[in-house]
């Protein structure tokens, strides 16, 4: 089918790119970050964003700098059609690693919390950010010499290098202080400030996603990423060396990680490999989709990411403040939710979700009995203490959305009509 | 013969996309048992047709009836019930799967305990198969089939739908010439049993050896309905095209100049394969300015001549390749790319075109650092390299910040030739160019491809259309199962000669 609108082709005038820099999807999650805090502002009893948002803001601010880091190193890795899962694990061994380097080089020190030298220091963080270009290798290597599926190398290191940073911490404190330990205390005041000074992070954490984003946009490299990621066959018929982009893309994810690994050790004050970033790769790779970018590659974009990132901190700390007590427990549950609007809100924005019925058939009996359930346990969980025991209160707001859903389903099914013009998948392929 | 009550009876079906109206105001009558071929250049709305005859497209202006009763199906199912099946002409089977479970699939036989009735499925589908000429074991995975059995094993399918209605969607274009025959016995067998077939195909010999009656589509609109005996090859060309085809006559007066490119003794092993080489013993050369073509059936080696070429081949290579007289071995495009040898594919969507990518993106991809100082990549150069391209190229667009999947199919391909052009290449490679793409579009490209020979490009082109080939080329070599069978001159070709060799030794 011959669809192309006929027409000459015209030299792009201010006002074209003025039009395509308004239309950009970036500014969908800038409103919704917007949109949370003024939520959050109102939600919260204490209203702490109107009267104390100093707090609030360079605490987001860490967070997001923070998880923004090494988010970035996911969206390029994703952008270019890979995945990276192994970023928390990265983390807790470059932190690992870090820490045994100064260990190694500075055991009376660090044993009795004396200051360390500034030679130390930055010879510690130097070898660390080594230890993440050889990570970034050997998932290249994996990838595309052994022919391993992204999926599967990085979810090998995801394992295997949060043990082997366990074992390196155990076996370093047992043959330097005698004592064996599943953690190196960090007690240097220069080094820590490096995280809790918190303009450390933001400012480094900006300056990152700036040269990500030149890299991607302004660079041969990262349009030929783009092309990697959209068409791998095409990308490497049109001369470009897939591989080495491959290598180039594992080792940014997993250099990134590795100073995200050095800033949460500070922040922590010691490096505990077992638990620390646990669980991060996730949120990076859910950052990045938030963000705008499309796990089939290709598609994606910095600021998208950046706000991504944004977007998931202000939404986590804007429900903390609003449930107060026990906020990180429900963390993954936030960022679970998050992601599965914000995807499904661009999906349905580019393909259009209007006639589409979400709740029809056996499978929409189903969906309305877990949702129903989902709000009964969540009102149990966070309801105040009221007058209702909080049997009665899930039993209550599981009902009603049991009620409305069915209502909802009963709408749907006589929209039937309707849904027959919901336009079809090759109709928005046109469109887009 | 016209029965009172048309089979099929569309009346004022409009289609639109945005942007677009795919169908027009379509209205005509399908006689039952006929065989009624449906022509039109691409994007005339054959496709767009059929796909609200078997339920694919739901949505829809006016009404078509079936049987005198309007109808207006829900989906593929519903067409399937009624009748009426299609075979689609990127085959639609599960590769993995046997014929028999291809055949069966969504209607699964099934025993007295619920399993699965492999011996029953079997038994059925090989009785069909044999009633199609097709000597097939039914558990035979179909990625082992040959095309051609592929395309029986989805009529044998169609069959066991009990269809009445069979559309067939250029179902030739991937077939040898022994299986096109058997294809139409078996179109005659269809008919005998009273099966109406809608035939899509651009093929002029084929529509005149089938039909009964001829509807040509053009620009979405229903032109004109002639039986064939009415009317001749040329003027249902004409109707299709809008215009009388004038003779090209491009290779006129071309001079060829110093070799480019030889080839000594290019082989390719095929592991793990019965015919052990892709390409056996390949000899040839190219010179400047001329424009040498690669005819074949499919599978008998023309990508991989061009794959081994371009050093994109997946297996290493036998033989020597001298470009300019200095013997080369590409491990990588890039390098070829570097050399001056580049290579438009076959398959433009799947290994040509960046579908997230804009049309300027799609055209500067393999010369962005010619736009690039200290490797950042200066907007406005860009900007150049992509507009000067698509004038130069003639690419229909909106602008070169439109996204590529929103031109046609030829102006993909323009732009994707212009691609290449800007790495300023000796050799040109240009794997079946025109495949999908309009009349109008092909004439553009023959032009393009005339000019830059004419401006000492070496260009090797392959098609699977031989008139193409024959308008085309200064020389046509022939292979036929990884070998070069024949090679013509151009005034010693003719599309017999090259069926001939490209045949040799099959029957």
């Amino acid at each position: 089918m011959t669809s192309a609108p006929p027409s000459v082709p015209s030299r792009a005038s201010a006002y074209a790119s003025l039009r395509r820099a308004l239309l950009r999807p970036e500014w969908g999650l800038v409103l919704a970050v917007a949109a949370v805090v003024v939520l959050t502002g109102l939600l919260d009893d204490r209203h702490n964003y109107w009267y104390n948002p100093g707090d609030s803001a360079i605490n987001v601010l860490r967070q997001t700098s923070m998880l923004g880091i090494f988010s970035l190193g996911a969206a390029i890795v994703i952008i270019s059609g890979g995945i990276d899962l192994s970023s928390g694990s990265v983390i807790a061994f470059s932190g690992s690693i870090c820490a045994t380097l100064m260990v190694l080089m500075a055991p009376e020190e660090m044993k009795a919390a004396r200051l360390l030298g500034l030679g130390t220091i930055s010879t510690a963080i130097v070898g660390t950010l080594v230890v993440g270009l050889l990570i970034g290798s050997l998932h290249a290597w994996l990838i595309t010499v052994v022919g391993l599926p992204p999926f599967v190398a990085t979810l090998a290191t995801l394992v295997g290098l949060r043990s082997l940073g366990r074992a390196i911490v155990e076996n370093v404190t047992a043959a330097t202080w005698g004592g064996r330990s599943t953690q190196i205390q960090i007690y240097d005041s220069r080094f820590r400030y490096l995280a809790t000074s918190v303009w450390i992070p933001a400012v480094l954490f900006v300056v990152l996603a700036g040269l990500a984003w030149l890299l991607l946009s302004r660079t041969v490299i990262g349009r030929h990423l783009h092309a990697l990621g959209g068409n791998e066959q095409a990308a490497r018929l049109s001369g470009i060396q897939t591989d080495r982009l491959k290598w180039l893309a594992y080792c940014i994810s997993a250099v990134l990680s590795s100073i995200a690994g050095i800033l949460y050790i500070g922040d922590q004050s010691a490096a505990h490999p077992q638990t620390l970033g646990q669980g991060y790769e996730l949120n990076a790779i859910a950052a990045a989709v938030v963000g705008g970018c499309s796990l089939r590659g290709g598609v994606g974009t910095i600021p998208g990411t950046v706000l991504g990132v944004l977007f998931l901190r202000t939404v986590i700390d804007g429900v903390a403040k609003v449930i107060k007590t026990g906020a990180d427990v429900y963390e993954g549950l936030i960022v679970g939710s998050v992601v599965v609007v914000a995807v499904a809100f661009t999906q349905f924005r580019q393909a259009g979700g209007r006639g589409k019925r979400f709740l029809s058939g056996p499978l929409g009996i189903a969906t309305a009995i877990n949702l129903s359930l989902l709000a009964g346990v969540l009102a149990a969980l966070l309801a105040p203490k009221t007058f209702l025991g909080e049997g009665m209160l899930a039993l209550i707001t599981g009902g009603v959305t049991l009620l409305v859903l069915i209502v909802l389903r009963w709408i749907e099914g006589r929209r039937t009509g309707n849904a027959r013009t919901a336009p079809l998948p090759s109709d928005k392929l046109r469109s887009a | 013969m016209p029965s009172p009550v048309p089979l099929i009876a569309f009346q004022h079906v409009t289609k639109r996309f945005p942007g677009v109206v795919a169908l027009e105001d379509i209205s005509f009558d399908i006689h039952a048992g006929e065989l009624h071929a449906i022509v039109g250049e691409n994007g005339a709305g054959k496709s767009t047709l059929m796909k609200i005859l078997s339920g694919v497209i739901t949505d829809y202006e006016g009404q078509w009836s079936l049987r005198g009763q309007a109808v207006r199906f829900q989906g593929t199912r519903d067409a399937e019930k009624a009748g009426i099946s299609i075979i689609h002409q990127e085959l639609n089977l599960v590769e993995e799967l046997s014929a028999a479970a291809n055949i069966f699939l969504g209607r699964e036989k099934r025993t007295a305990l619920g399993l699965l009735d492999d011996r029953a499925m079997e038994r059925a589908a090989g009785k069909l198969l044999v009633e199609l000429e097709c000597h097939i074991h039914p558990w035979q995975l179909v990625q082992e089939l040959r095309v051609g059995d592929q395309q029986l094993v989805e009529i044998a399918k169609a069959l066991s739908l009990e269809t009445e209605i069979l559309i067939m969607d250029e179902p030739t274009s991937a077939l040898t010439e022994a299986e096109a025959a058997r294809l139409f016995r078996v179109i005659a067998r269809l008919r005998a049993r009273g099966v109406t077939i809608l035939y899509i195909s651009h093929k002029m010999g084929e529509v005149f050896r089938l039909a009964d009656r001829i509807s040509v589509l053009r620009d979405g609109r229903r032109v004109q309905t002639l039986p064939r005996e009415a009317t001749n090859a040329r003027q249902i060309t004409h109707l299709m095209v809008g215009r009388e085809m004038e003779a090209v006559h491009l290779g006129n007066q071309r001079q060829s100049g110093a070799v480019v490119l030889e080839v000594r003794n290019l082989s390719l092993p095929w592991t793990g394969h019965a015919r052990r080489w892709r390409l056996r013993d390949v000899n040839f050369q190219l010179r400047r300015g001329e424009i040498l073509g690669i005819a074949g059936l499919m599978g008998a080696g023309r990508t991989e001549i061009l794959e081994c070429l371009f050093g994109a081949n997946l297996e290493p290579l036998h033989g020597e390749i001298l470009l300019e007289g200095h013997s080369v071995r590409f491990t990588h495009p890039v390098e070829a790319m570097r050399a001056g040898i580049v290579l438009v594919t076959e398959d433009r969507k799947r290994l040509g075109v960046f579908a997230d990518m804009t049309v300027g993106d799609n055209i500067t991809i393999c010369d962005l650092a010619e736009a690039a100082v200290a490797g950042l990549v200066s907007r406005r150069s860009e900007r150049r390299l992509a507009d000067d391209m698509v004038l130069k190229m003639g690419v229909k667009t909106a602008g070169i910040h439109a996204s590529i999947t929103s031109l046609s199919g030829g102006n993909q391909q323009k732009a994707i030739i212009g691609r290449w052009l800007l790495t300023r290449p000796k050799v040109l490679l240009l794997d079946d160019p025109t495949r999908g793409i309009d009349v109008g579009a092909k004439a553009e490209v023959y032009r393009i491809m005339d000019r830059l020979c004419r401006d000492g490009m070496g260009i090797i082109v392959t098609s699977s259309e031989l008139p193409e080939l024959l308008i085309l080329c200064d020389r046509i070599l022939v292979l036929c199962e990884g070998r070069l069978t024949a090679e013509f001159a151009r005034h010693e070709a003719s599309e017999q000669r090259i069926m001939e060799a490209a045949t040799l030794g099959q029957t």
